[in-house]
């Protein structure tokens, strides 16, 4: 697995681990039951605090991809990549929303709305 | 013993300076940075540690035990690195090893002879031929050698290259990573500290101003900037530390209180802002 | 007792470097003695330049800020403050054994016989004389440090100088209690080996109480 940290981006470092092992689990580039890097290898490997490194994992956990077992590591948890694919469709949802809002204000129908996602979506393919 | 150091109410007056009411503590298996600008009272916070001053009030636990009355338990398993070496000039790097060693019980000849090596020490070298990089790195391969659980450094980046002061930062977190050991690292080039400490202990003026995880010292502040207008009567009482401009101002503020500067260009700040900001009295760099 | 031995050690590591120069100190007093053709002379100033050289070790480790070593060893203070006696009185008694080899030697060659008494008083004097001059000098490389302590270097000049007038000047013959003491070497070894021990352990209280005050 690949884990680089920025010191720039801006991106709490916690921050930084956690989608990287989060896009890792989505591309399947960690399956279930594989280890995480030790916690206390991986600060010394980035050069970061051994806290930094708890709280990333610890979050990890809570959010359900992998599971702390204490002396033996930080597990992968199988269902990962659907958990993480309902935390998009939520997100995609309230974009939506917040898009069907923005569009009554501005007074436009449902047929123009779609209109406007399909052009959205030939750009995206385009690039 | 889940704490390798704790500092409780630690208090000294000397003439002109007093530092006052000092607790912190550091637990197993952790590097804490002790920050602050000089004369803040870094290095008389760990004199007092090692009792080579005496203190006014207070009380200090090295492992676990207390560093005057049992001053001798205390020492066997703590490690020291100064700004510069304290051993005599003259003496060959072996004539370290004979001289120092008998003091520690578990003082491991091969493991001294290997991080050396390591290290690229040479045994037949004499003490004053080191480099002051190489100097710091025999002190360190001592404590090293007789396995120091707690190491304590004052000031050991001072007057170091960036290389050395990488190569310093890689092995104190190669010294941690079992979780058996702990470091407590004084500087006030708080670059160093800005990634690989996991706590911070901030003092100034002889005050302790902060103890705790570095991310949450770090995330508690923010540096905010705007233009001189922006610049409120009562964002003015908010603010810890600012620089005024004739274009605008940059400002140190508390995170909880970002939502009154949310009109305001916010960034993260860093420890060295923080240090920098909180240290100004009045406007003027001290 | 085994720390007070490795503080012992630890300094003679300090002097290690400028043990030759100590020695060469050792071969003035001989033609100091041949000069004279006295060994109480040369064993009186044996001493003096011995005890002039104790505060190598201070200002060596001041030289260094070796306080800082000392400061982080795991060694209670008073062990150290022995050990460093317990150094200087070996150092002290090597160039006593020393003079005493060397000195009778040259005198014989000389021509001049030594008897016993000679031989004896002039040991005890020996020590003595190292004793009187360590016990103030040590407290006071304590409590100043070798720099501003240097005028503890010149104690043993100044005890000199008065051996010499008092050698001369001590109305042996009239003073009985004197003659007494004299006239039997027992009672005046025992004497001044029991004035020996008292100053020193008054001597090294002292330093351990200054040493413990002390801030580094």
């Amino acid at each position: 697995m690949k884990l680089i940290i920025s010191n720039i981006s801006g991106i709490p470092i916690y921050e930084q681990i956690k989608q990287q092992v989060k896009s890792a689990i989505m591309s399947g580039d960690l399956q279930k039951d594989e280890t995480l890097p030790s916690l206390r290898t991986l600060a010394k490997e980035l050069k970061i605090s051994v806290l930094t490194v708890t709280r990333a994992y610890t979050e990890l956990e809570q959010e359900g991809f992998v599971k702390n077992i204490q002396g033996r590591g930080c597990f992968v948890l199988g269902q990962g990549s659907e958990l993480l694919r309902e935390q998009l469709i939520c997100k995609i949802e309230n974009n939506l929303s917040e898009a069907i809002n923005a569009a009554r204000v501005a007074n436009l129908s449902e047929e123009e709305l779609h209109h406007l996602l399909s052009i959205l979506m030939e750009e995206k393919t385009d690039e | 013993m889940n704490n390798y150091l704790e500092v409780r109410n630690l208090s000294k007056s000397f003439e002109g300076f007093r530092l006052h009411d000092i607790t912190f503590t550091l637990p197993k298996g952790y590097i804490m940075g002790l920050v602050g600008p000089n004369g803040s009272g870094k290095t008389t916070t760990i004199k007092l540690i090692l009792n080579m001053l005496k203190r006014t009030s207070g009380e200090v636990k090295i492992l676990g035990f207390d560093n005057i009355a049992n001053e001798q338990e205390a020492k066997r398993n703590l490690g020291v690195v100064f700004d510069s070496n304290y051993f005599s000039d003259e003496w060959k790097i072996s004539q370290v090893e004979k001289s120092v060693s008998a003091f520690y019980e578990n003082w491991n000849k091969q493991k001294f002879s290997e991080i050396l090596k390591r290290f690229h020490i040479q045994p037949s070298k004499k003490v004053k031929e080191l480099s002051k990089g190489m100097q710091m790195k025999l002190m360190l391969a001592c404590a090293f050698s007789y396995d120091a659980k707690l190491l304590i450094l004052d000031e050991p980046t001072s007057g170091l290259d960036p290389v050395s002061r990488d190569g310093l930062l890689h092995i104190l977190s190669e010294y941690i990573e079992d979780g058996e050991h702990s470091v407590l690292f004084s500087t006030h080039i708080t670059g160093d500290l800005e990634r690989a400490a996991d706590y911070i202990t901030y003092i100034s003026y002889g005050e302790l101003f902060f103890s705790g995880g570095k991310d949450e010292f770090i995330d508690s502040f923010r540096i905010v900037k705007g233009g001189c207008e922006e610049l409120s009567v009562d964002l003015n009482k908010k603010i810890f530390g600012i620089r005024n401009f004739s274009t605008g101002f940059e400002a140190l503020v508390k995170t909880e209180d970002l939502k009154q500067f949310a009109h305001l260009n916010v960034e993260p700040a860093t420890i060295d802002d923080i240090v920098v900001f909180t240290s100004k009295r009045g406007g003027q760099y001290e | 007792m085994s720390n007070i031995w490795k503080s012992a050690k630890l300094d003679f590591s300090l002097i290690k470097p400028y043990v030759k120069t100590i020695c060469f100190t050792m071969v003035l007093p001989v033609i100091f003695a041949a000069i004279n053709r006295s060994l109480l002379t040369g064993i009186s100033f044996a001493m003096c330049f011995i005890a002039m050289t104790t505060g190598y070790t201070f200002s060596i480790t001041e030289k260094n800020s070796m306080e800082r070593l000392y400061g982080i060893l795991p060694i209670r203070k008073s062990d150290m403050v022995i050990g460093r006696y317990i150094f200087i009185i070996i150092m002290g008694f090597t160039a006593l054994i020393f003079s005493l080899i060397t000195h009778p030697v040259i005198l014989t060659i000389l021509g001049e016989s030594i008897n016993i008494f000679d031989y004896i008083s002039a040991a005890v004097i020996g020590i003595f004389l190292f004793a009187l001059y360590t016990v103030f000098q040590l407290p006071g490389y304590y409590k100043l440090g070798s720099i501003k302590g240097r005028v503890f270097m010149y104690i043993p000049v100044a005890g000199f100088l008065m051996t010499l007038l008092l050698i001369t000047k001590i109305p042996v013959g009239e003073n009985k209690l004197l003659f007494t003491v004299i006239n039997s070497p027992v009672l005046l070894m025992l004497l001044a080996i029991i004035f020996v021990i008292a100053m020193y352990v008054v001597s090294i209280s002292a330093s351990i109480k200054i040493l413990k005050n002390k801030e580094m």
